[in-house]
């Protein structure tokens, strides 16, 4: 398949939804669209089924100018600093959606294997190095196409992360955090410091190679930005959508 | 100690791969507001604020046969029907009337 490529530098967090939305509701103009990305500030983003109280201190979030933001997707809360972000909109494949998250994330797995990470996939979404998580992906389907994003840690701060986020019992705060720390895992810890660009540069060969695709750069058409500029305000900026769970 | 009528709420927190957390208002031993949230995965995702509206005014001992119907044309996973209903009936048996 074709399949175009944005090499998409650091952005807002309502602005990195809404453009990853208008992509998949232009799937039929623009066709297979791999867009790789920042974020800036940072930002939490939480699951479409996520309960925005119960996953964020909203309060400090602001205090912090971290941007909250809620995900047309589901799956869990992730703070959004030091990481690349890729989506992909494409047509959905046959099969078990499970099987897709897969097939996707090959790209990612394939990326880490051009740096010399040796990287496999875990549970329904995740991607892991020696047993610890690296990656947490999550994909809609809607509007006749599918959507799947997801992080790859360049680096990690626990401490700072659940310093924004919640907890499901608070008595066990402690503990939860010191089972992340040993179970999350980034690129700087493994020893590999990566420029954004050039990170953006293996991944797009990852998603290449492991989906045997031909890539391309093109302007997107402008419908594509104003409708991403319009969901921006009314949807991703929104209180009513963001606060909806 | 539970009056027939009386308007009760609970929640539950069960992990079944994902977490799932549910806030349910009952009335006797009906729900009359239902709250499901998690970090697991729904398709089509809009499914869940049908789902929530369909468990409204049904009894607590039909929860599975509902969430059993509401559930057949979506694609879920991080949980299962057993787990969302062990969730309601642990809201159940934790209700306090308010």
């Amino acid at each position: 398949m074709n399949l175009r490529i944005i090499y998409d530098t650091h952005h807002h967090a309502t602005w990195n939804m809404a453009l990853d939305e208008s992509l998949l509701r232009h799937l039929p103009e623009i066709g297979p669209t791999l867009r790789l990305y920042g974020w800036e500030p940072p930002a939490v983003s939480i699951g479409y089924f996520q309960g925005i109280e119960e996953e964020v201190n909203v309060a400090k979030a602001k205090q912090m100018c971290v941007d909250v933001v809620r995900r047309i997707t589901g799956g869990g809360a992730v703070y959004h600093k030091y990481e690349l972000t890729y989506s992909i909109v494409m047509s959905p494949p046959s099969g078990k959606i499970l099987d897709s998250y897969k097939h996707i994330q090959r790209g990612l797995v394939e990326g880490l294997r051009l740096i010399g990470i040796n990287a496999e996939m875990s549970g329904i979404n995740d991607i892991v190095v020696e047993g610890r998580k690296i990656s947490g992906n999550a994909q809609t389907r809607r509007y006749g196409g599918l959507l799947q994003h997801g992080t790859l840690l360049m680096n990690v701060n626990v401490d700072e992360m659940f310093s924004i986020l919640k907890v499901p019992q608070e008595k066990m705060r402690d503990k939860l955090i010191s089972n992340v720390k040993e179970r999350v895992t980034s690129l700087k810890h493994l020893g590999y410091e990566i420029e954004f660009e050039e990170l953006q540069k293996y991944m797009a060969e990852g998603f290449k190679n492991a989906l045997s695709a031909e890539l391309y750069e093109d302007a997107l058409p402008n419908e594509v930005m104003d409708m991403a500029k319009k969901l921006e305000v009314e949807k991703y900026g929104n209180p009513e959508w963001n606060f909806k769970r | 100690m539970e009056i027939p009528n009386g308007i009760s709420k609970g929640e539950s927190l069960v992990k079944g791969g994902k977490l799932i957390r549910v806030r349910v208002e009952f009335q006797g031993n009906r729900i009359k507001e239902i709250k499901i949230t998690g970090d697991f995965f729904l398709h089509p995702e809009d499914k869940i604020e049908d789902i929530e509206n369909g468990l409204k005014n049904v009894p607590i001992d039909g929860v599975r046969k509902k969430l059993d119907e509401m559930l057949r044309d979506t694609e879920y996973l991080g949980f299962t029907l057993d787990t969302l209903v062990q969730a309601v009936e642990e809201a159940w048996k934790r209700r306090k009337r308010i």
